[in-house]
């Protein structure tokens, strides 16, 4: 069952019908996802430069 | 109506004045080249979502929409969607990290909506988009940009959304939280 959602549309602010709120999830879980990839990426990446014991402003030098 | 330009001399009249002051109103709407202010809506308190209306019209082909002020109730970015259609948007963003300089790069492909538009965070709400064709019967594209304040990315992205259909608004829905108060602008560049 999806959540209840305070949903404004214009001036007028009302609980969100059960197809809102599911499209409201929907919205939520991609962009959750999609930040979690980002963090994911950016913790491979300080992996990767932990390894070969460079910092970011040197890789960033070095590469451009 | 028509404007009048005064020179040295010239009689101005309360009716003369009134003409040029409806001019400076009304007819940049018409005037090609011009960014025309079409509405504002304020966001309201802890709400999930906001809707905005009659933002889209025959009356421009292309839209800026700034959102500042207010706050999130938690950390996140905002979502946007063309009032009305959950699929087939495609994104494309860059970000940069300013502490250091790194990049890091994101996308949306077939998405339910532009995952990530603007900052929504405890500290304010923050978006600057483009859009074009809303209105017309065709796919519609545009631009991102935002810097989020809690030191993480500075973000430059491109949206498609690969629908036919002509849509008069817009909806905003942050990633986490609710948001309360902030100020929602749409103005028109005028068609030449």
């Amino acid at each position: 069952m999806a959540m209840t959602y305070k949903i404004q549309i214009d001036d007028e602010v009302r609980d969100a019908t059960e197809e809102e709120a599911a499209a409201i999830d929907a919205q939520v879980a991609e962009a959750e996802a999609q930040v979690a990839a980002l963090a994911a990426k950016a913790t491979a990446r300080q992996a990767v430069l932990d390894k070969l014991g460079l910092t970011a402003e040197e890789v960033t030098a070095l590469l451009g | 109506m028509a404007l009048t330009t005064y020179v040295s001399g010239t009689v101005l009249t309360a009716a003369s004045l009134n003409d040029n002051l409806a001019y400076a109103v009304t007819v940049p709407a018409s005037t090609p080249g011009g960014l025309v202010f079409i509405k504002t809506q304020t966001i309201g308190t802890t709400v999930s979502s906001v809707a905005v209306s009659d933002a889209f019209s025959a009356t421009y082909d292309n839209y800026f929409i700034t959102i500042n002020d207010g706050i999130s109730s938690a950390n996140g970015v905002l979502t946007f969607i063309l009032t009305g259609s959950t699929t087939a948007y495609y994104a494309t963003r860059l970000g940069i990290v300013y502490s250091g300089g790194t990049t890091s790069f994101g996308s949306d492909n077939n998405a339910a909506s532009v995952t990530s538009a603007g900052v929504s965070q405890t500290s304010g709400l923050y978006a600057a988009i483009t859009v074009a064709n809303p209105f017309i019967a065709k796919p519609s594209y545009g631009t991102f940009s935002y810097q989020g304040s809690d030191g993480a990315n500075g973000v430059l992205g491109f949206w498609n959304h690969r629908v036919s259909t002509s849509f008069t608004g817009f909806t905003i829905t942050p990633s986490t939280g609710t948001l309360t108060g902030g100020t929602i602008r749409v103005y028109g560049y005028a068609n030449s």
